[in-house]
């Protein structure tokens, strides 16, 4: 996959530069100069067509669409990928946070009703098969 | 008899009921169906509610993997989040594609070049991609001369620094053959030497004002210095 991608970063590259040169030539145009834009518009009509045959190799790669956006904006796209993994940093620590609070919970809980009701704390922790000594 | 007491049953079998198997004639005060119930057949059968607890579920199975983990190691993403989240992440688009010709911090939208409106918009494919004739050609001969101004500069690369002016060189340097392209290319070359020259000039500049400097506290310090009492005329210039 990554030979596929390097395939067309270069064919993008070198598509790019010929349409470059093609607007330096047309920039400030001289007679003779038509042979070589025509050259280099059949190079990009050619470009066009390696572009287009490297199209099968890439169609599983998946883009999530908000990076566009970024792009769009004339943003880096690594902050989008920077902005993900700071987003699922945060999300995991709030799990985290919750869980590790509803644990404290019913630790709590269990140790405050098998005070107030003893007999029964040892009933139901003998259905649920918890036998441990609680903290 | 038994036709009647089939009738009878008939009426009450699980097939007729409404709620399935669960005998209608037995009323059930737990709805939810989670008591447990122990049912005594003989001659005085009876319902006795054996579960302990109203309303006790089964507990959700615990899963291996939750939020409870460090999901960024557990994947072996801690790599990752030190290259994006550790260091300054330059913003603009031309810092991740600094070697890409024009302008291309501009929001697409300005002029047209938005990814989105590519999905929004597709464009019409399918169409077989094929070299111009000689006739299609035509289309493209041009009048000599320059473009007027307003489209001559537009697009046109920001002045950036050397490093990336160096990448863009990389490119230039390959295969160009008109006159234009090389007049065009040498300007911009010695441009950049240009550039070069006063940078070095500038260097060497402060690498004498140093010198002078470290020679102007030697002298300070050595006895001779004391002795004389005063500068030379080429320090004196610079002090």
């Amino acid at each position: 996959m990554s030979s596929a991608l390097e395939n067309l970063e270069t064919q993008l590259d070198s598509f790019i530069e010929n349409v470059r040169q093609i607007k330096i030539i047309v920039g400030d145009f001289q007679p003779q100069g038509q042979q070589v834009l025509n050259q280099k518009i059949q190079a990009m009509v050619h470009g066009l067509q390696e572009l287009d045959k490297l199209k099968s190799q890439v169609q599983d790669v998946v883009v999530p669409l908000e990076v566009f956006d970024y792009i769009d904006q004339g943003r880096n796209p690594q902050i989008y990928t920077k902005d993900c993994i700071e987003k699922a940093l945060t999300k995991n620590e709030q799990v985290k946070g919750k869980i590790d609070s509803y644990r404290k919970f019913k630790s709590h809980l269990l140790a405050e009703l098998s005070s107030s009701f003893p007999n029964e704390i040892a009933k139901y922790r003998a259905v649920r098969g918890d036998e441990r000594p609680l903290p | 008899m038994g036709d009647q007491f089939r009738s009878k049953v008939d009426q009450y079998s699980p097939k007729s009921s409404p709620r399935g198997s669960r005998s209608p004639i037995v009323p059930r005060q737990d709805s939810t169906g989670t008591l447990k119930t122990t049912i005594s057949l003989g001659k005085n059968p009876s319902i006795v509610h054996s579960g302990p607890f109203y309303l006790m579920k089964e507990p959700p199975g615990e899963s291996e993997l939750t939020g409870a983990k460090n999901l960024m190691v557990y994947y072996g993403l801690e790599h990752t989040y030190s290259k994006f989240c550790g260091k300054r992440v330059k913003e603009s688009l031309s810092a991740f594609l600094p070697h890409l010709p024009g302008y291309i911090d501009t929001p697409g939208n300005q002029d047209n070049s938005s990814l989105r409106s590519v999905i929004e918009k597709p464009p019409i494919a399918g169409k077989e991609i094929l070299p111009l004739s000689n006739m299609q050609l035509n289309g493209f001969r041009l009048h000599p001369g320059p473009l007027p101004e307003q489209y001559r500069y537009e697009n046109q690369m920001p002045q950036k620094k050397h490093k990336t002016k160096k990448k863009k060189n990389k490119y230039r340097s390959s295969e160009i053959t008109t006159q234009e392209i090389s007049s065009d290319l040498t300007s911009l070359d010695s441009h950049e030497k240009k550039h070069k020259k006063q940078k070095r000039h500038d260097e060497d500049k402060e690498r004498k004002k140093r010198k002078k400097e470290k020679k102007k506290k030697k002298q300070k310090h050595s006895p001779e210095h004391i002795n004389m009492g005063s500068l030379t005329p080429n320090q004196h210039s610079n002090g």
